[in-house]
């Protein structure tokens, strides 16, 4: 279930669009943040709440990459390997985040503290490389600045 | 007029249509694969491609609409290619099964690789993998040749209106699912299998059974489960059913079936059915065979109304047998026996309803055709979920819905939720008093027609402001008032009423409410129909008080005309209706009761009175297709041809006469020929030798059926019927209004769900599997305030006696009620129902049936 806030949201989030399913895509992220990834409940809370079938609701959200689909960390580092970021060192750091955080592509670590997802290009290859915490943009990085931002993140 | 030139052959439209669409009107095919004739338009699999002179790059046939003066090509060798290069794609994940899938034969995928398809792929990768999912009973989902082309999807939101699947994932790996990723959990319509072109989503039960090209025959038919009348068409081999198939163009159904129609065949070839006669001796029933048996009944019918007379004996008739059965089984009773006791289940709520609407407004007042409510531009829906029990003719409702137009109801339709419905919930047994403020507010504002005088007459009396209404009803004014608003301004509404309001405290005062309805707004009438052939056992004068063709008997011209037909004497003595006749059987003045193609034990309201009441019978003779409860405690049991092995006529809720086409063989006897033996051995001689003679005598006979006949039939069904209605019969019209409420407390319900139909399904193992048990269905509020949840067992008790059952907690349900289907042996809602009739209708009065609800003690 939503809290009311959040019903809240997504009733303002209704308000903007023509149609119910028009107003899916950012639903679904409240969803998301709501449970923390896209469980048959958050699909059902959406469902029920923009009266859109569940099915359909899994189909979009489903589709899209960004959306998560399975249990992530409490944070999650989306760090670009794309041309630019790979010719300046992201698979480095790729390695670094793995040896120094147990963090694996793909993965979360033990405590559960982070998530790894690999992106390809997310618009900063001028300051490559780059990266995602959560919804907060890092760039230039080095294995040095890594270790310091993601001290950050409890 | 379009003038278009496709492949160089002139083609001229008389309205905008695509190019498919001309390039079909003029035999030319262009292939296709997403495109499916009762979708929304889609243009996704690009097979359909074609040159269009003076338009740059190919186009999709499918969604181009047709202008004048273009010039089309649809086979080039531009467009081979780039099939062929769409095909290649197709088949880079596509496992290429054949040999092992069941659509082999009639695969659409296969037919176009075979005509377009590269002969190999180029591609090295390895195909996606997903193990066919076989977590469902009737549906078997096959996701490595999903070619993603969308028409189930398409099919289950836009014209199921269940939504129940989606595509899920994106690219390579998108594929379609359900919810839930594995069971359906769907309505099971199987209306998706006749989309998916390929072997993606296929019935589960025929699988491996077959091959199409290894089908001997294909049958048309008609539905034997409910009242809407579907047509199918049953696809045999070795003589058995392996699968049944809607056509698209059928009057009823164009092309759609529900979850009954679909997947209920299964009974027709059940090991329980009833092989030979049986004959009881010494208490138990032996076998027997046709000669002794008949010989037996004959005798004792015989010897029994020279003793007793006529009158003791009587006939419960059958809303699943043909009109041939039916009418030869009253004539056996009127002639034979010299009674007027024949009586059906129709009595237990349609025929009553129907008499009652059709007292006011003239024969034929709800002969409406079904396929008219989906351009209906507000819909009224009354006492029951029309989804569940008409499950075609609730599409046709979701359909308006779609278009636009109002859904409204009066309790909550579940089977409509997602269709904006304004729903009114009426405190349970206050359903009359929000109608009174109905019926007072609209004709405040619509006036009096002045057409129909007995009804406007009691129209005056009635008298309820909408703030009063709502308050007894427990609705806000504003709901109420914007409900009747609503209907108000519609334009061709229809009404759409259940058994529910007529199986209620005050059943005809509802009617009569609801008619005024119908009548101030003019709304069509629909009169939701539980079985195949309802309409016509009533039709065919299964009624104590009715002649073939609905003639009342009380019409001395009438009588007199079927007496020199049938060239006998008719009692002029009305006869008993079916409650009649249990309480006769109590009272000892019923001594023989011939039963055919029905089970009262299960099917009348409190199952052990009728069982006590039938065990004083001297005589009880069943014909079934099944070992019921009832035939259990026969005499002697008629084992008859089921509804797949024989010819005969139905008559759909819309009085549409349908054909029966025999689809398999089985050594035995239609119900009528076995009636027709009985009467030979009697010394009455009808002479009969087939269906179509019977309802030769039927055309001649029945002023309804005047001068109709198989070949016509044959054709599509005729709608309504060409006889003449009688009209003008209208005396005045008799309503009992319902006592005060009594307040508080639980009730029983009668569930109606969508997967089962009585003593048919529950031998259907595909619908049994899809809902496996009875339950006892309560609100969530009922469940806290009794600290229950879903699965415990409980016991519901009446003052009938109680059944456990597993409970099953669903919003649907109203509060005052504990909702039971009667489908399960030994477990059906109506074994706890008191009987209580509705003086007009007389028909049982279903909600006043107080029951408690507890943990069940182990
Ligand atoms: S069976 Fe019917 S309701 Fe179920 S998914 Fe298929 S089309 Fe939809
Ligand atoms: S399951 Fe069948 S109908 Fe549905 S998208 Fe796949 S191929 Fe098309
Ligand atoms: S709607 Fe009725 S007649 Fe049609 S398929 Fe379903 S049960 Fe049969
Ligand atoms: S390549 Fe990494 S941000 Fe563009
Ligand atoms: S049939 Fe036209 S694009 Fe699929």
């Amino acid at each position: 279930m939503f809290s009311e806030a959040a019903v809240r949201e997504i009733q303002e989030i209704r308000a903007k669009y023509p149609t119910a399913r028009a107003a899916l895509l950012p639903a679904i992220y409240v969803a998301q943040r709501e449970f923390g990834w896209l469980t048959p409940e958050a699909y059902e809370a959406v469902s029920d709440l923009l009266g859109v079938p569940r099915a359909i609701a899994r189909g979009v959200g489903t589709f899209y990459a960004m959306y998560r689909q399975k249990p992530m960390g409490r944070h999650v580092v989306q760090l670009c390997t794309n041309v630019s970021c790979m010719i300046l060192g992201a698979e480095r750091l790729v390695d670094f985040l793995k040896s120094r955080f147990g963090l694996e592509p793909g993965g979360t670590t033990q405590d559960g503290r982070f998530s790894l997802v690999i992106m390809e290009c997310i618009g900063a290859c001028g300051t490559a490389p780059a990266m995602l915490v959560n919804d907060d943009f890092y760039e230039n990085l080095t294995e040095k600045s890594i270790e310091e931002i993601l001290g950050k993140y409890r | 007029m379009i003038t278009v030139t496709i492949n160089g052959k002139e083609i001229k439209l008389e309205k905008p249509v695509t190019v498919l669409e001309a390039a079909r009107s003029a035999g030319i095919k262009i292939p296709t694969l997403c495109y499916h004739e009762q979708l929304e338009k889609y243009g996704g699999c690009r097979l359909c491609l074609v040159e269009v002179e003076k338009m740059p790059r190919l186009q999709t046939a499918c969604t181009l609409m047709a202008a004048d003066g273009m010039v089309v090509r649809t086979e080039t060798e531009a467009i081979a290619d780039v099939r062929r290069g769409v095909l290649e794609f197709l088949l880079i994940n596509h496992p290429l099964d054949c040999p092992y899938c069941d659509k082999a034969g009639e695969c659409e995928l296969q037919d176009l690789v075979e005509k377009y398809g590269p002969t190999t792929g180029r591609f090295k990768e390895k195909k996606r993998k997903a193990p066919e999912s076989l977590e469902d009973p009737v549906l078997v989902r096959n996701m490595e040749r999903c070619v993603v082309c969308t028409r189930c999807v398409r099919m289950c939101e836009g014209v199921q209106g269940a939504a129940a699947i989606g595509v899920i994932n994106r690219g390579g790996h998108s594929h379609v699912e359900p919810f839930s990723g594995g069971r359906f959990e769907c309505e099971y319509c199987g209306n998706c299998v006749s989309a998916c072109p390929v072997g993606a989503i296929m019935s589960r039960l025929h699988r491996h059974s077959y091959r199409p090209w290894q089908l001997v025959s294909e049958t048309e038919t008609i539905c034997p489960y409910c009242g809407v009348g579907c047509t199918l068409v049953a696809q045999v081999r070795d003589d058995v059913i392996k699968r049944v198939v809607p056509r698209i163009g059928t009057p009823v159904n164009n092309g759609l079936l529900c979850s009954r129609g679909r997947f209920g065949y299964e009974f027709v070839g059940s090991k329980e059915r009833l092989t030979t006669p049986l004959i009881k001796k010494n208490g138990v029933l032996e076998q027997s065979t046709w000669e002794e048996a008949i010989g037996f009944v004959a005798r004792r019918l015989g010897e029994l109304k020279t003793r007793y007379g006529g009158d003791a004996i009587a006939g419960i008739a059958s809303p699943r047998c043909t009109n041939e059965d039916n009418y030869v089984f009253q004539k056996f009773m009127r002639v034979a026996l010299g009674t007027n006791n024949i009586d059906s289940t129709a009595r237990t709520g349609y025929a009553g309803a129907q008499a009652f609407i059709e007292n006011i407004f003239g024969q034929g007042a709800t002969a409406n055709l079904i396929p008219g409510l989906a351009n209906a531009d507000a819909v009224l829906i009354a006492g029951g979920d029309p989804t569940a029990v008409n499950p075609i003719l609730g599409l046709q409702i979701r359909s308006c819905a779609r278009k636009g137009g109002n859904i409204l109801t009066i309790g909550h339709v579940k089977g409509v939720r997602h269709y904006n419905p304004a729903e009114l919930k009426p405190n349970v047994h206050t359903e009359a008093a929000l109608l009174e403020g109905v019926v007072t507010a609209l004709k405040e504002k619509k006036g009096l027609p002045g057409s129909i005088q007995t009804l406007e007459s009691k129209i005056k009396e009635i008298h309820r402001p909408l703030d009063d209404a709502a308050r007894t009803c427990g609705v806000t004014e504003k709901d109420l008032a914007a409900f009747v608003e609503a209907l108000s301004t519609a334009s061709t509404p229809a009404l759409v009423i259940g058994k529910e309001v007529i199986q209620s405290a005050g059943g005809s005062y509802n009617l009569l409410l609801l008619s005024a309805v119908a009548y101030l707004v003019n709304a069509r009438i629909h009169l939701l129909s539980e079985r195949a052939n309802e309409q016509g056992v009533v039709d065919m004068g299964c009624a104590p008080d009715l002649l073939p063709g609905c003639r009342p008997l009380s019409y001395v011209e009438f009588r007199r005309r079927y007496e020199a037909a049938w060239k006998s004497p008719i009692p002029e003595k009305q006869g008993m209706t079916i409650f009649d006749m249990i309480d006769a059987a109590k009272a000892g003045s019923l001594r023989a009761l011939y039963v055919m193609g029905e089970n009262p034990v299960f099917n009348l309201p409190n199952a052990k009175g009728v069982e006590a009441a039938l065990r004083g019978l001297e005589l009880l003779v069943v014909q079934d297709i099944f070992m019921t409860e009832t035939a259990r405690m026969a005499d002697v049991v008629f084992p008859a041809l089921s509804w797949a092995e024989r010819e005969g006529t139905f008559t759909n809720m819309e009085r549409r006469l349908q054909l029966l086409r025999k689809a398999v063989n089985r050594e035995g006897m239609e119900d009528w020929r076995i009636v027709v033996e009985v009467a030979g051995n009697m010394g009455v001689r009808m002479h009969f030798s087939s269906a179509e003679d019977i309802f030769a005598e039927i055309t001649r006979v029945s002023p309804l059926h005047r001068d109709l006949s198989y070949e016509e039939l044959e054709k599509s069904g005729i709608y309504p019927y060409k006889g003449e209605p009688l009209r003008g019969v209208t005396g005045d019209i008799a309503v009992a209004k319902p006592a005060a409420g009594d307040g508080g407390g639980l009730f029983l319900g009668i569930e109606r769900p969508l997967f089962h139909s009585g003593t048919l399904s529950r031998r259907a193992p595909g619908l049994v599997k899809i809902y496996e048990t009875a339950v006892a269905r309560i609100s969530p509020a009922t469940a806290a305030a009794r600290s229950l949840k879903e699965g415990d067992m409980v016991r519901v008790s009446s003052v009938i006696g109680y059944l456990e059952l597993p409970v099953a907690v669903d919003f649907a349900v109203r509060d005052a009620l504990v909702m039971i289907t009667n489908n399960f042996e030994g477990r059906g809602a109506l074994s706890l129902m008191e009987l209580v009739l509705d003086p007009v209708l007389r028909a049982p009065v279903a909600d006043k049936t107080a029951v408690t609800i507890e943990k069940a003690g182990r």
